[in-house]
C-alpha cells in the first residue's frame, strides 16, 4: 500500500515536471523559432531551394562546415590534453592555471580577434620590441581561413577543457589505482582506463566547441571577412544590411539551413554518446596527482606558454590600447592616459548601469539554466521512451538555438515577444527580462552538454535502487541526483555565465534605454569608433569577473570538489 | 496644474503644429549616432523639452533596420523618430509607406536636394566620404586613382556597401562619376582591396598601420587627427560623397508631436551648432564648419540622387559582390 502510494505521488512530481519543461520549451524554443521558421518558408519550400541552389550560401556551408570541425577537433585535442595534465598530474597551481585558462573567454570574442590582429600586425607593440614587425601594410597573417581556426580553437579550447575536467572528477578512482598497481604504465591507463571512460565527455566538448565554431561570428566577422572566409552567421548578417523588405524572409532561411546542420552534428553526437556509454558511479572527488618526475617543469612551462599566448598577449594589446589617448599611437609617457577608464567608469552612467544589467542577467541565467539541466538530464536518460524523447527534443532544440547566430535569436524574440503577453497581459519587450529569457534560450546548451555526459556515467542501478526502496521523484532529485550532478551544473552554469556576461549578439537588438549589457556597450563603442573607450570598458570587464570569479572561489572553499571548476 | 491638463489636452486634440510648450509624454528614438553623440542631443533636446521622456536605441544602420524590421514583421513598430545614416534607406523606408509626411517644417535655408519634397526625412549634417592615409605612407593620395598607384598595392582598406550605409552612397556616387566609375572598383579589387565591415573597422586599420590608405568617413579621422592620431583626410579632386544622416517621423508613431519637436529641434540652429559642436560638418549652410574641416564651399560634392539610388541599389550590391566576391 505504502509502496503504491509513493508510486503514484512520483508519478504526480515527475508529470509536473515533464509539464513544466514542456512549457519552457514551447515559450522559449518552439515559439521564436517557429515563428522565424515560418517567416522563412510560410509561404512555400521555394525559397529554401533557391537559398539552398545559391552559390554563396553552398559555399559559406561548407566553409562553416570546415572550419567548425576542423578548429572543433584542436580544441578537443588541446583542451582534453590541458585537462588531463591538470586532472591527473602533479603540476602546481592548479587553480591557478584553470582560473587563468577561463580568463580569455571573459574578453568578448570581437576583442580577442581585435587584440590578436593588433599582437600580430605592423604596430604591435609586442613584436615591435622583440624587432620582427611586419613592415607596416605587409599582409596580416591572421588574415587565412588557418588564421580564422587558429583563434576559433584558441577560443574554444577553454570549453572542452572545462568539460573534460568536470567528467575527469566524477571518474572513479579505484579503477585507475587498480590498474596502476597491477603495473599498468601512465599512457596504458591513460588509453585503457581513463580516455575510455571519459569518451562521452570527449564527444560533448567537441560537439560544444563545433556548435560554438558555427554561430561564432565575432571572430568570423573581423577575420573571416578579410580573409575572404564567409560562414553562414557572416552570410545571415551581410543579408541583414541588404535593407531589402525581404531581408528578413533571407535570414530566417538560411538560418534554418544553419539549424538542420547542427541537427545533423546533434543526431551524429546522440548516436556516438549511447554507443560510448560507460555505466559507473562515482561522486566528485578530489583529482589524481600522477607524480611527473623530471617531466613536471617541462609540463608547467607548457602551460605557462599556453597562456601566455592565450591571455597576456591580447590582454596586452587591449590595456595598451585603453592606456592611449588616440587609436594607433604607440603607448609612451606623451600618450598616456586615463580618462578612457574615467569616461567608462564615473561619466557615463550606461556603462555602470551595463555592468550591473549584464551581472543580473548572466547570472539569473546561470543558475535557472543549472537547475533547469539537471531536470532536463534526468529525463534524457531515462530508458523510459517518452520520457527520453522529451528530454533529447528538448536538447537538440537547444543545441539548434545555440548554433543559430545570436542575431537570429534576438530576432526571432521580437517576432515572438513584442506584443504584451497573452492573459498577462505584461510586455517583455524593452525590459530585462526579454534578455534573460534570451540567455536561457541560447545558451542552454553549454548548461546541458556537461550534465548530459555526467548523467550517461552515471549507473541507472542508482535510480532504480532509490526507487525500490521507496524515494519519490523529488526525493530522488533531491538527495541522489542533484549532490551527483552539481560540479557538472556548476560547471555549465559557470560557462553559461561566463558566456553571457560578454556576449553582444544575443542582446544586440534587445537592449533598450536602461537594459543596456557590457556586450552591446563595447560594441557601439567600437562601432562609433571609440576604440579606446571599448578597450578600457573590456579592462574594466576582466577586472569585474575576476572578482565575480574570486567570490566564487570563496564560496567554492565551503563546497564539495568540483563545484567551481577552477578550484581543485 | 490644471493649466499644465488643459495645455496636454489642447495638445492632444491638434494633431499637428503642436507648440514647443505643450510637447510631453514618451519619444521613442532609434539612432545610428555614435552613443555619446545620441546621449547629447537626446540632452539637448530634453533640456528644452523638460516633459518628454526620450528612450533610445543606438546601433549601426544595419542593425537599426533590422530591429525594425522586425518590428514591422510582428507589426509593432516601435519608435517615433528615426535618425539614420542615409537617404537612401529613407527612401526605401518612404516608398513603403513608412514614413509621415511633416511638411510644415521650416526647411528654407537648406539647399533642397538634401531633403525630402514632401518633407518625409530631413537631413540632419552632411558626412563626406574621402581618403583617410596614415602619416607613415610615402606616396600622398590626391586623387581617388593615386589608390590604384603601384606604391598603394595591397594596401587600401575600404568599408564594404553590403555593411555601410555611407559606403553604399560612396560607391553609387563614385560609380556614376564619368572619370571614376566601376573600372575604379575593379582597380581597386585588383590592388588587393578588402571591403571589411564600417567605417570604424577601416578606420582602425588604417590609424593602426595595418593598411595604410582607406575611404572612410570624415569625422574620424578628422576628430581623431587633433589627438594626435598618426592619420590624414583627404577631401580627393573628383570630390567626396556624402551621407546626410536624415532624421523622420515613422506613419506609426505614438507621439507624433514630440517626434515633430524633435525634428524642428535637430534642423534648427540651434540643433545644428551642437552637430558642429560635436566635430560634424553641419547641414546647414549657416552655421560654420568645426575645427580641422575647410570652408563648406570649398568642399566638392559629388552629384548624387537618392531616388536613382535606390532604383540601381541592388542592381550595384550585385555588381560589387561580383567584383570583390560576396
Amino acid at each position: 500500500m505504502a509502496n503504491l502510494s509513493l508510486l503514484k505521488i512520483d508519478g504526480r512530481g515527475e508529470a509536473i515536471t515533464l509539464a513544466a519543461l514542456c512549457v519552457v520549451a514551447v515559450v522559449l524554443f518552439g515559439l521564436p523559432l517557429g515563428l522565424l521558421v515560418n517567416v522563412g518558408v510560410g509561404n512555400g519550400p521555394n525559397l529554401l531551394v533557391e537559398a539552398l541552389r545559391d552559390g554563396s550560401v553552398q559555399r559559406a556551408a561548407w566553409n562553416s562546415l570546415e572550419s567548425a570541425s576542423l578548429s572543433a577537433l584542436a580544441a578537443t585535442l588541446a583542451g582534453t590534453c590541458l585537462a588531463l595534465t591538470i586532472g591527473l598530474t602533479d603540476v602546481r597551481g592548479k587553480g591557478v592555471v584553470v582560473f587563468l585558462l577561463l580568463l580569455p573567454m571573459m574578453i568578448p570574442p570581437q576583442v580577442t580577434a581585435i587584440a590578436w590582429v593588433q599582437a600580430l600586425g605592423p604596430s604591435s607593440a609586442v613584436l615591435k620590441t622583440l624587432g620582427v614587425a611586419p613592415p607596416p601594410g605587409s599582409p596580416h597573417p591572421l588574415y587565412t581561413p588557418f588564421g580564422v581556426m587558429l583563434l576559433l580553437t584558441v577560443q574554444h579550447t577553454p570549453l572542452v577543457c572545462l568539460v573534460v575536467l568536470a567528467a575527469l572528477r566524477t571518474l572513479p578512482r579505484e579503477m585507475m589505482e587498480a590498474a596502476r598497481l597491477s603495473g599498468a604504465g601512465v599512457f596504458r591507463v591513460l588509453r585503457r582506463v581513463i580516455l575510455p571512460l571519459i569518451s562521452g565527455s570527449l564527444v560533448a566538448g567537441f560537439m560544444l566547441a563545433f556548435v560554438s565554431a558555427m554561430g561564432n561570428f565575432g571572430i568570423l566577422a573581423i577575420l573571416g571577412i578579410p580573409a575572404r572566409y564567409t560562414t553562414l552567421p557572416v552570410l545571415i548578417w551581410r543579408r541583414l544590411s541588404s535593407f531589402g523588405p525581404s531581408v528578413l524572409t533571407d535570414v530566417a532561411v538560411i538560418s534554418i539551413i544553419l539549424g538542420v546542420v547542427a541537427l545533423v552534428a546533434i543526431t551524429l553526437q546522440r548516436w556516438l554518446q549511447r554507443r560510448m556509454r560507460a555505466a559507473v558511479v562515482g561522486p566528485p572527488q578530489l583529482p589524481l596527482r600522477i607524480a611527473l618526475g623530471p617531466m613536471r617543469p617541462l609540463a608547467e612551462g607548457l602551460l605557462a606558454l599556453y597562456i601566455a599566448a592565450t591571455l597576456f598577449l591580447p590582454l596586452a594589446a587591449l590595456v595598451a590600447t585603453a592606456l592611449v589617448t588616440t587609436y594607433g599611437l604607440p603607448l609612451n609617457a606623451q600618450t598616456f592616459t586615463l580618462s578612457n577608464f574615467a569616461e567608462v567608469l564615473f561619466r557615463q552612467a550606461s556603462t555602470v548601469r551595463a555592468f550591473v544589467n549584464s551581472t543580473l542577467t548572466a547570472g539569473v541565467a546561470a543558475l535557472f539554466l543549472a537547475a533547469l539541466s539537471i531536470a532536463i538530464a534526468y529525463f534524457m536518460s531515462r530508458r523510459d521512451g517518452t520520457h527520453r524523447r522529451i528530454g533529447e527534443s528538448l536538447s537538440a532544440l537547444a543545441d539548434v538555438s545555440y548554433a543559430i547566430p545570436g542575431l537570429v535569436i534576438s530576432i526571432a524574440f521580437i517576432l515572438a515577444f513584442i506584443r504584451p503577453l497573452p492573459v498577462l497581459n505584461i510586455s517583455l519587450y524593452n525590459t530585462l527580462w526579454i534578455i534573460l529569457l534570451a540567455y536561457v534560450t541560447a545558451y542552454m546548451s553549454i548548461a546541458l552538454k556537461p550534465v548530459a555526459a555526467a548523467y550517461g556515467q552515471l549507473d541507472p542501478a542508482l535510480d532504480d535502487a532509490a526507487r525500490v526502496s521507496g524515494a519519490g521523484f523529488g526525493l530522488r532529485m533531491r538527495r541522489v541526483f542533484t549532490p551527483l550532478m552539481a560540479p557538472a551544473a556548476a560547471s555549465g552554469a559557470i560557462l553559461v555565465f561566463l558566456t553571457a556576461y560578454n556576449e553582444v549578439t544575443v542582446s544586440a537588438l534587445l537592449w533598450s534605454t536602461g537594459n543596456e549589457t557590457i556586450g552591446t556597450s563595447i560594441f557601439n563603442f567600437e562601432d562609433g569608433g571609440y576604440t579606446t573607450l571599448a578597450a578600457a570598458m573590456s579592462c574594466v570587464t576582466v577586472v569585474a569577473t575576476v572578482v565575480i570569479m574570486a567570490a566564487l572561489d570563496r564560496i567554492g572553499r565551503r563546497l564539495p570538489p568540483g563545484v567551481v571548476p577552477w578550484r581543485i | 496644474m490644471n493649466k499644465f491638463l488643459l495645455s496636454a489636452a489642447f495638445a492632444a486634440s491638434l494633431s499637428t503644429g503642436a507648440m514647443a510648450q505643450d510637447v510631453s509624454g514618451k519619444l521613442v528614438l532609434y539612432t545610428s549616432q555614435p552613443n555619446a553623440d545620441a546621449q547629447q542631443t537626446v540632452d539637448a533636446f530634453t533640456a528644452k523639452y523638460p516633459d518628454v521622456e526620450v528612450e533610445w536605441f543606438r546601433d549601426g544602420t544595419t542593425k537599426v533596420m533590422a530591429k525594425l524590421r522586425a518590428e514591422f514583421e510582428a507589426d509593432a513598430p516601435q519608435p517615433d523618430v528615426l535618425l539614420i545614416a542615409d537617404m537612401v534607406t529613407m527612401e526605401g523606408l518612404e516608398a513603403e509607406g513608412r514614413l509621415m509626411a511633416y511638411p510644415e517644417a521650416d526647411v528654407s535655408a537648406y539647399d533642397p536636394a538634401i531633403m525630402d519634397d514632401e518633407g518625409h526625412y530631413f537631413s540632419t549634417k552632411l558626412i563626406t566620404t574621402g581618403i583617410v592615409y596614415n602619416t607613415v605612407a610615402d606616396m600622398v593620395p590626391t586623387s581617388y586613382n593615386d589608390l590604384l598607384k603601384p606604391e598603394a598595392e595591397g594596401n587600401v582598406a575600404m568599408p564594404s556597401p553590403l555593411t555601410s550605409g555611407a559606403a553604399t552612397i560612396h560607391m553609387a556616387a563614385l560609380t556614376a562619376h564619368p572619370d571614376l566609375g566601376w573600372d575604379l572598383y575593379e582597380g581597386l579589387a585588383n590592388q588587393g582591396a578588402n571591403p571589411q565591415g564600417g567605417n570604424g573597422g577601416v578606420y582602425k586599420a588604417v590609424a593602426g598601420g595595418e593598411q595604410l590608405y582607406g575611404f572612410v568617413v570624415d569625422f574620424l579621422p578628422i576628430r581623431e587627427k587633433v589627438n594626435g592620431a598618426p592619420v590624414e583626410f583627404v577631401f580627393p579632386e573628383e570630390g567626396v560623397s556624402a551621407v546626410t544622416e536624415p532624421a523622420a517621423v515613422l506613419s506609426t508613431a505614438q507621439n507624433p508631436d514630440a517626434a515633430k519637436a524633435f525634428i524642428d529641434f535637430l534642423i534648427s540652429e540651434e540643433g545644428q551648432q551642437l552637430a558642429a559642436d560635436m566635430g560634424y560638418l553641419p547641414a546647414h549652410p549657416g552655421v560654420p564648419a568645426p575645427e580641422g574641416f575647410p570652408a563648406r564651399d570649398e568642399i566638392k560634392l559629388i552629384e548624387f540622387s537618392p531616388a536613382k539610388a535606390l532604383a540601381d541599389d541592388q542592381q550595384n550590391k550585385e555588381r560589387f559582390i561580383e567584383i570583390f566576391g560576396g
